[in-house]
């Protein structure tokens, strides 16, 4: 496997984390700080573009500049591992670096823009980063300390039903990147296993997309509430009470929009839905108000986690 | 010296094909040799004794044929100059390279003058040699010994020809003996695979110049002037093939039950079996890998035939030719989850329906499930691995599964007429007769569907295959209780094991490459060494065998003509050479090596690349044929001529590269008269000191052009740049270098290369 890092890391703030499930980054801290993950967040990082980049917002000129503006914000404090806690802003920041490195006009365009603009010190040079050695998600980082996990686990989640949903910008972009496999991705699964847990593991629409599409949720609403609601149907047909999300989008796809979705289907879907990071947060003992957050979603997560049992010593 | 020699040129005015372009008489007063002829058709056989008498009359030394490119009749008049030596004959090609490509005849003439010259030179620098023939060993080694394998194998012991066929597991057979029923295009209708391979099998056993070696693998192959020496690793059977009578008795004792691999694991056997009812040694073998030793077969064997102890066994073969029938496996289901290969038991293969469908299959040829119902429809899935360009994927098409699946969709249909057969393809690739045989199918009411599943799931008792049906823009779910999946063709294990033992060439794919599908068909990057079946590529068993006994056919030739070798190759002055192994390693050809404490070149692999050369400390090796000297010449007899006003550009190609040069006249293309094209064995010789000569002495740009498969290619590529390098220090422009990939079928784009950089070295000039 390729080589995962665990010092010099820009823990890349996220927009939606940031205005949706703030617990999600602070459960990612709590979980980091746990396996003595060095990292650091910066003041200066913007959004990656994604959400617009992908509403034809902002074309690829734009995002691979905003790239290069956050890539050297990251180099130059040192931390040139870029983890992202969102599958679309870990998408976005590996192709860019992969676009800036191989296109030399695309990267002198940039370079020319930032010089035109007074901006030259965000100039950035091919090969300053490297798409597989520098760009991670934060499942990566944790995967990266897998046996380290088992040894912080305070309480035991193994009596719930458990599925995950891995997001189609960790699996389905950059195949070469992806740790434990894309066709069935599995990577939560074993994280969740590192918890003492065992997920379902494959069920009926497992790689199938959350439905978002980003713009398409509210473009297209119908088409995309039905790819959720065939997802929610199998999650349901498995009596799955927890399901385990690593991109804050789907997260939102399925928490805010269960009760509708449980409307348009006339069936009531109960699952409640969590982070890996906040999974993870609640077996080592993060506190459900200031570190997993859970104020902030739609589900209440203790409709299912009614009381921790502590893990057999 | 040398300029003392005598030489006499032969003008050729090849019925037109250069006269009418050429003005020869110019060329005739132009030369100052001892003795110029002029003549309609030199190739002819009156143009042998012409050649000859001018020899004798005018005591010649040295002869150049003005004529053709030395491709087209170099052998010929090689031939033609005896009692010369052939090697002090040399040809100028002021045809395809001359006549054929410029239209302007003052030009054209000026530049055969020029051609012609440079010959002259070159050919004063030629010493005498003799080629080298190398006769190999007859003996041949087959390895694999699937239906490819067995019929090269016949096929050869036929001809007199000593085969041992080496095959990995405990019977030969191959993916025939389990495959059920075949059929040919011819007729619209399925045949026992196994009636049609046993007269074969049977033959093959018999003949007395076969000898078969099963549970046997090539674990090391070395080559040596072509003559291989293999080491096969026989393992253990732990039964007497000589002694066992296969009546069975040790396997009723026997209490392991293990999956049946031949049954593709849907039937179980015991430690101790026979692979298959006809399989071949007849005889019984143990799994020891399960064999629990518990020795009640040893009790109840009356033939005292099996010995629970033994070892590998080493068996040294010597041989002088190769045949690689390693064959394929098939693709891995865990890479496609989304088919549930490995969740639902009635989610099966073609191999597998081969299996259930087959009498001696584990159903005895009833269709039936899992829970021995028979399936009310099946979904066959084309495509699983082919023709996907996802990762894990082949973009390759495995050529053979359309036809698979047509056949077996008719052999439930024949069987079980009420089954529902769904068949979702990509495209249905029936080529030739075989459309015939669709077309049946259809009418067997085999239904299909166009569009590629995207999963395949279990809701209750039977599963729902989802797809979109392209042809209608629909997405639907189609119900079934078998799902049948036709899996990719990738190169077996074996396959590629043996590639790298035996060092010859693979494509992407990994299968084995051919050297040239059209001009040396089934043979590999390696002399002596051939391919057929499913090794080389995705195939039918019709087509593996004809390619089975093309390889045979080319083993054959390659015994009875024996090889002729250029002789310009490496050399060893023993007295200086120390033995540091320096070159060994640096040759890319894997040529050299010590024996009996002296290096030794095989003729057969060196390439008279020179790269060993440059390496030796002691300049103990050289390269026979005067290389250097005839480039230098070369050059030299080229920029003699050259007129003030006149662009002058060297071009340096190889067989591959001057071969790709030759097709720009056959097809009477193009490309400035600048263009002076000097032919050498190995771009490697031309050297930077040659560069450096011709752009001191009036060249205005040097071209080298090279094969990017030849092994030397790196190499040049490195050593241009750095030649660019020194003329960037010494303040000149690197851009008067240029090199280029050739490759035989792009003349054109050769052609084109060409132009441009006589209009770039024109450009410079200004």
């Amino acid at each position: 496997m390729k080589l995962i890092p665990d010092k010099d890391i820009l823990l890349f703030r996220s927009c939606l984390v940031s205005v949706e499930y703030p617990g999600v980054e602070s459960s990612t801290k709590f979980v980091f700080d746990k396996l003595g993950i060095d990292y650091a967040i910066s003041e200066k990082q913007t959004c990656c573009t994604g959400l617009g980049h992908y509403s034809d917002v902002f074309n690829q000129i734009d995002t691979s500049a905003i790239g290069a503006r956050n890539f050297k914000i990251a180099k130059d404090i040192g931390r040139p591992n870029l983890v992202m806690m969102c599958a679309t802003c870990y998408a976005i920041n590996k192709k860019s670096v992969k676009l800036l490195n191989k296109k030399d006009d695309l990267r002198n365009h940039i370079n020319q823009l930032f010089e035109e603009n007074g901006l030259e010190h965000l100039k950035y040079e091919k090969d300053d980063l490297l798409p597989s050695e520098n760009i991670f998600h934060v499942v990566d980082i944790l995967y990266g300390k897998i046996s380290e996990i088992p040894k912080h686990i305070k309480y035991d989640l193994s009596e719930y039903k458990i599925a995950s949903h891995h997001g189609c910008h960790y699996c389905k972009v950059h195949y070469e990147d992806t740790i434990a496999g894309f066709r069935d991705p599995n990577i939560i699964d074993e994280l969740i296993g590192a918890c003492g847990c065992k997920t379902i593991g494959w069920y009926d629409h497992k790689r199938a997309t959350c439905g978002t599409g980003f713009r398409q949720r509210y473009s297209n609403p119908d088409l995309s509430f039905t790819a959720t609601a065939d997802k929610m149907n199998a999650l349901d047909d498995e009596e799955v009470e927890i399901v385990v999300h690593l991109c804050p989008n789907c997260h939102i796809q399925f928490d805010r929009y269960q009760p509708l979705i449980s409307k348009r289907e006339g069936r009531e879907f109960e699952a409640i839905h969590l982070n890996i990071a906040q999974f993870i947060a609640i077996a080592m003992g993060g506190d459900f108000d200031k570190v997993i957050g859970v104020k902030a979603h739609t589900t209440p997560i203790d409709s299912v986690i009614k009381e921790l049992k502590e893990v057999e010593q | 010296m040398r300029d003392d020699l005598k030489v006499g040129v032969f003008l050729c005015e090849c019925g037109g094909n250069i006269s009418d372009i050429i003005d020869l008489d110019e060329v005739r007063a132009s030369l100052d040799v001892e003795f110029v002829g002029q003549f309609e058709n030199l190739c002819s056989l009156n143009g042998r004794k012409i050649i000859r008498d001018a020899i004798f009359d005018h005591d010649l030394d040295r002869v150049v044929v003005a004529a053709c490119s030395p491709i087209s009749h170099e052998k010929t008049f090689q031939d033609y100059v005896k009692p010369l030596n052939p090697y002090l004959m040399d040809m100028a090609n002021i045809r395809e390279q001359c006549s054929w490509v410029h239209s302007d005849k003052a030009k054209a003439t000026h530049k055969a003058i020029t051609l012609i010259n440079a010959s002259i030179e070159k050919v004063k620098q030629s010493d005498a040699v003799d080629p080298i023939y190398c006769q190999t060993p007859d003996e041949v080694a087959v390895i694999g010994g699937g239906i490819a394998g067995m019929n090269a194998a016949l096929s050869l012991a036929k001809q007199g020809t000593k085969v041992t066929l080496i095959e990995q597991s405990p019977s030969i057979g191959g993916h025939m003996a389990k495959i059920g029923k075949v059929f040919s295009p011819v007729k619209i209708a399925e045949e026992c695979g196994m009636c049609l391979l046993n007269p074969i099998l049977n033959e093959l056993v018999w003949n007395e110049n076969i000898e078969v070696l099963t549970n046997s693998k090539v674990i090391e192959a070395e080559r040596r002037a072509g003559t291989y020496n293999l080491i096969v690793e026989k393992s253990p059977r732990y039964v007497d093939t000589e002694r066992c009578i296969a009546c069975g008795k040790c396997k009723e004792v026997c209490e392991v039950e293990v999956p049946d691999d031949w049954n593709d694991g849907l039937s179980t056997r015991k430690a101790i079996y026979r692979p298959f009812g006809q399989s071949y040694p007849e005889s019984y073998v143990i799994d020891m890998d399960n064999c629990t030793k518990c020795s009640s077969c040893v009790k109840v064997c009356n033939m005292r035939a099996i010995k629970l102890r033994g070892r590998p066994e080493r068996i040294p073969l010597q041989v002088g030719s190769i045949i690689v029938a390693t064959g394929h496996k098939l693709f891995d289901m865990e890479k496609r989850p989304e088919y549930g290969y490995n969740r639902y038991n009635d989610v099966i293969t073609q191999s597998e329906l081969g299996r259930i469908t087959g009498v001696n299959g584990p159903t005895k040829g009833k269709l039936l499930k899992s829970n021995g119902e028979v399936p009310k429809r099946v979904v066959m899935i084309q495509c699983v691995g082919s023709r996907d360009e996802k990762p894990d994927g082949h973009r390759y098409c495995s050529k053979i599964c359309c036809t698979v699946a047509l056949k077996n969709a008719n052999i439930i249909k024949h069987k079980n007429p009420d089954t529902d057969v769904v068949i979702c393809y990509t495209d249905v690739r029936t080529p030739g007769m075989f459309e015939k045989y669709y077309k049946h199918t259809q009418e067997n009411e085999v239904r299909f569907i166009r569009g590629r599943p995207g999963e395949v799931v279990k809701k209750g008792d039977s599963f729902i295959v989802r797809t979109e049906d392209t042809l209608k823009g629909e997405f639907i779910e189609i119900e079934a209780d078998m799902v049948v999946l036709s899996t990719a063709m990738e190169p077996s294990d074996g396959t590629r094991e043996i590639a790298e033992i035996l060092n010859i060439g693979t494509t992407e794919d990994g299968f084995i490459k051919e050297s040239h599908p059209k001009i040396k068909p089934v043979a590999t990057d390696v002399q002596g060494i051939f391919v057929c079946g499913t090794a080389h590529d995705p195939k039918d068993i019709t087509e593996s065998i004809m390619q089975a006994i093309a390889s045979a056919s080319k083993v054959s030739e390659y015994n009875y003509g024996g090889v002729e070798i250029e002789p310009f190759i490496a050399e060893i002055d023993k007295d200086k050479c120390i033995l540091c192994g320096d070159c060994i390693s640096r040759c890319k050809y894997k040529s050299m090596s010590i024996q009996n404490d002296e290096v030794y070149i095989d003729p057969m692999a060196c390439t008279g690349c020179g790269k060993c050369l440059v390496g030796c400390g002691q300049k103990a090796i050289h390269v026979n044929g005067n290389i250097d000297e005839k480039i230098l010449a070369t050059i030299k007899g080229v920029l003699s001529n050259k007129n003030d006003d006149e662009r002058m550009i060297l071009v340096f190609l190889d067989n591959i590269g001057y071969t790709a040069a030759d097709n720009i006249g056959v097809n009477r293309l193009s490309y400035p008269e600048s263009i002076h094209i000097i032919k050498v064995i190995s771009v490697n010789r031309v050297r930077p000191n040659h560069i450096k000569y011709a752009l001191e002495n009036g060249a205005d740009g040097v071209f080298i052009g090279e094969f990017p498969g030849d092994l030397m290619y790196d190499e040049v590529e490195r050593k241009v740049d750095r030649i660019k390098e020194t003329l960037i220090e010494l303040n000149e422009n690197p851009e008067q270098i240029m090199f280029s990939k050739v490759y035989i079928p792009y003349f054109t784009g050769l052609a084109r290369k060409l132009t441009d950089f006589d209009k770039k070295i024109e450009e410079l000039n200004l």
